[in-house]
């Protein structure tokens, strides 16, 4: 059931158009995450749909109800912030049932709300410090609840774990994740935190200079991504100008070596100049057996990053990285020798632009 | 820290001391003088029996009350809604609480007398002139107090938390902004309650029986009862500040939540 919209939005600051035609529908109890880099546009849409930002053309509706224009405090929308927004002069307890206080509810309602959030976020034995006596951690936790408080339609998560080091904030994108679930509130969640979205989300709405580039599940984005960019900034990527030599059968050159790719080239004439993208982790030695896109390369560099080998070969005069796992009996080529590498006509990827 | 810097520190420190207690001791000595030969509270006394002297305090206290209320309304709005909605304004509006430090306190007082003695702002009697006069004359110190508070906070991000839980603009400011610059607020608060009790040309221009003309008349005809007077406003200035120490040890002061 669909139940946030947003069509046709767009956001201009004077001459500058910060979003751009992004037409979105969230389904009840979906967690969607806006990925993108910094000033690609995520942030302001989450604000527009948070009413901190009024769209320039579109509309928002959250279960068919129309709240473009509504007042952010008429919305009933949830809202997480970076830098935790706790209220420093009430407590844990007194900042979770802020919320409710102002919808008046009576003191036996609050006092039970915020006990099931204490409890929803573990920190009961917190409810009577001050936020500054939390950690950051914590304070995240508990600005969660206090948006949870309230029962609101919609969760917006603005970049909230990017303040939290970086094993506070696995452990809480975990939990976060488990909340939402438990609650089944539809979630999003901005970030610019590649990993952090391919791991929590359900969608993926990746975004550059205003638009969407692509949506998707983490499956989709990560293994068939439709733009440059989208490639490149998901995961690490090899990338290479290519050109079409038989598009019926989806043979591709880079630098004179011919290589083949699944994607269908139907709509490629010969000579067609395009981009391929093939992941790191796709290529292998060919002495693996493989006969398909069998590649002679020279290695380039040899990087060791922990559980994976990062190879650096030059296929004529293009680089290309290789991911192999790690492991203690491996068997490692030297800097400058040549070899041959494969890959499968599946990992080539012919990008749309 | 080297020998001879711990020297001088203590040198400089002991000389300020000396510097601001002396007189003051020496204006206490001799406002115990009043009985010849033995040190004793007579001036103060004769000070608290003065009906002039209580009409002259209470007048300065009351008006200093008001226009610090006035101060906190017109300058915690409009520094908060500098900061939230208008941070281009903040240089001009800078500029205009500074100005009470450029135009003279007597021009000012001319300007406010020529302007609002006739129709059909004749209002030069009411008191309002006079509390308008002293937020005016406050505002350099109020508005950088108040501003220097909301520094300390996050107060966009404050705000739109607040309004995300559904909270009206009253609500924020009453609720979340005001309990988080309350130190600031005092500061500026207690700036505002020293310059009232000390001022004189607005009270005598604007024929007011305030503290300061007072204690000008007072020092024309007395001897002993100037130097209490002045002992007094001192203990009162210096408990205004222990009021601050007090509420500035309060809760949640940490600049953590929603800080910078």
């Amino acid at each position: 059931m669909i139940h946030l919209t947003l069509s046709n939005i767009s956001k201009e600051y004077g001459s500058t158009t910060v979003v751009q035609d992004f037409n979105l529908e969230v389904e009840k109890g979906e967690f969607v995450s806006f990925l993108g880099p910094s000033g690609c546009g995520k942030t302001t849409t989450l604000r527009m749909v948070a009413g901190f930002e009024i769209p320039t053309t579109g509309m928002i509706t959250i279960d068919g109800q129309d709240i473009t224009k509504n007042a952010p405090n008429q919305r009933n929308v949830g809202m997480i912030f970076q830098a935790y927004a706790l209220f420093p002069n009430m407590t844990v307890a007194q900042n979770i049932g802020f919320g409710l206080q102002i919808r008046r509810e009576s003191k036996s309602v609050i006092k039970q709300r915020v006990e099931e959030m204490l409890a929803l976020i573990r920190l009961e034995q917190h409810a009577d410090k001050y936020p500054f006596q939390l950690s950051g951690g914590q304070q995240q936790r508990v600005a969660l609840a206090r948006a949870l408080a309230n029962q609101p339609q919609v969760l917006l998560l603005d970049e909230p774990l990017s303040a939290l080091d970086a094993k506070i904030r696995v452990q809480l994108r975990a939990e976060i994740r488990a909340i939402q679930r438990k609650t089944g509130i539809t979630a999003i969640f901005v970030t610019h935190d590649q990993e952090e979205a391919l791991s929590i989300s359900d969608r993926v709405v990746v975004m550059y200079e205003g638009k969407m580039e692509q949506v998707g599940t983490p499956f989709e984005i990560y293994n068939f991504p439709q733009t440059a960019f989208v490639a490149n900034f998901v995961g690490t990527l090899n990338t290479a100008a290519a050109e079409v030599t038989d598009p019926s059968k989806g043979l591709i050159s880079i630098d004179g070596i011919q290589i083949e790719s699944a994607e269908d080239l139907k709509d490629k004439q010969n000579g067609d100049k395009v981009n391929i993208a093939i992941r790191p982790e796709r290529f292998s030695f060919a002495s693996d057996g493989k006969k398909a896109n069998v590649m002679d390369c020279r290695i380039e560099n040899i990087t060791f990053l922990g559980s994976v080998v990062r190879i650096r070969v030059s296929i004529g005069d293009t680089k290309f990285n290789m991911d192999t796992f790690n492991n203690p009996f491996l068997e490692l080529p030297k800097i400058g020798d040549t070899s041959q590498v494969t890959c499968s006509r599946e990992a080539v990827l012919v990008l749309k632009n | 820290m080297k020998r001879s810097g711990v020297i001088w520190s203590w040198f400089w420190m002991i000389l300020g001391i000396l510097y601001f207690f002396l007189p003051l001791v020496a204006t206490f000595i001799f406002s115990l003088k009043a009985k010849l030969g033995v040190l004793s509270i007579l001036a103060y006394q004769q000070l608290f029996n003065d009906n002039d002297f209580i009409k002259g305090f209470s007048f300065s206290v009351l008006w200093g009350i008001l226009t610090i209320i006035v101060g906190i309304l017109i300058f915690v709005t409009t520094a908060y809604w500098v900061r939230l909605r208008l941070p281009q304004a903040r240089t001009a509006v800078e500029f205009v609480t500074l100005l009470p430090f450029v135009v003279p306190a007597i021009v000012f007082v001319f300007g406010l007398v020529r302007t609002f003695s006739h129709p059909p702002f004749l209002i030069v009697d009411s008191p309002a002139l006079l509390v308008a006069g002293y937020t005016v004359l406050s505002m350099p110190y109020m508005y950088r107090a108040i501003d220097t508070g909301l520094r300390s906070i996050d107060v966009r991000t404050l705000t739109e938390a607040a309004q995300s839980l559904g909270a009206g603009w009253g609500t924020i400011l009453f609720r979340v902004i005001l309990p988080n610059i309350r130190v600031a607020i005092l500061s500026g608060a207690f700036l505002s309650f020293a310059i009232v009790m000390g001022e004189y040309i607005l009270a005598q221009y604007l024929a007011k029986p305030a503290f300061a003309p007072f204690l000008a008349f007072l020092i024309q005809q007395k001897a002993y009862e100037p130097a209490a007077a002045t002992v007094v406003s001192f203990a009162l200035t210096w408990a205004c500040m222990g009021i601050i120490n007090l509420f500035g040890r309060g809760r949640g002061q940490a600049p953590i939540a929603g800080g910078h």
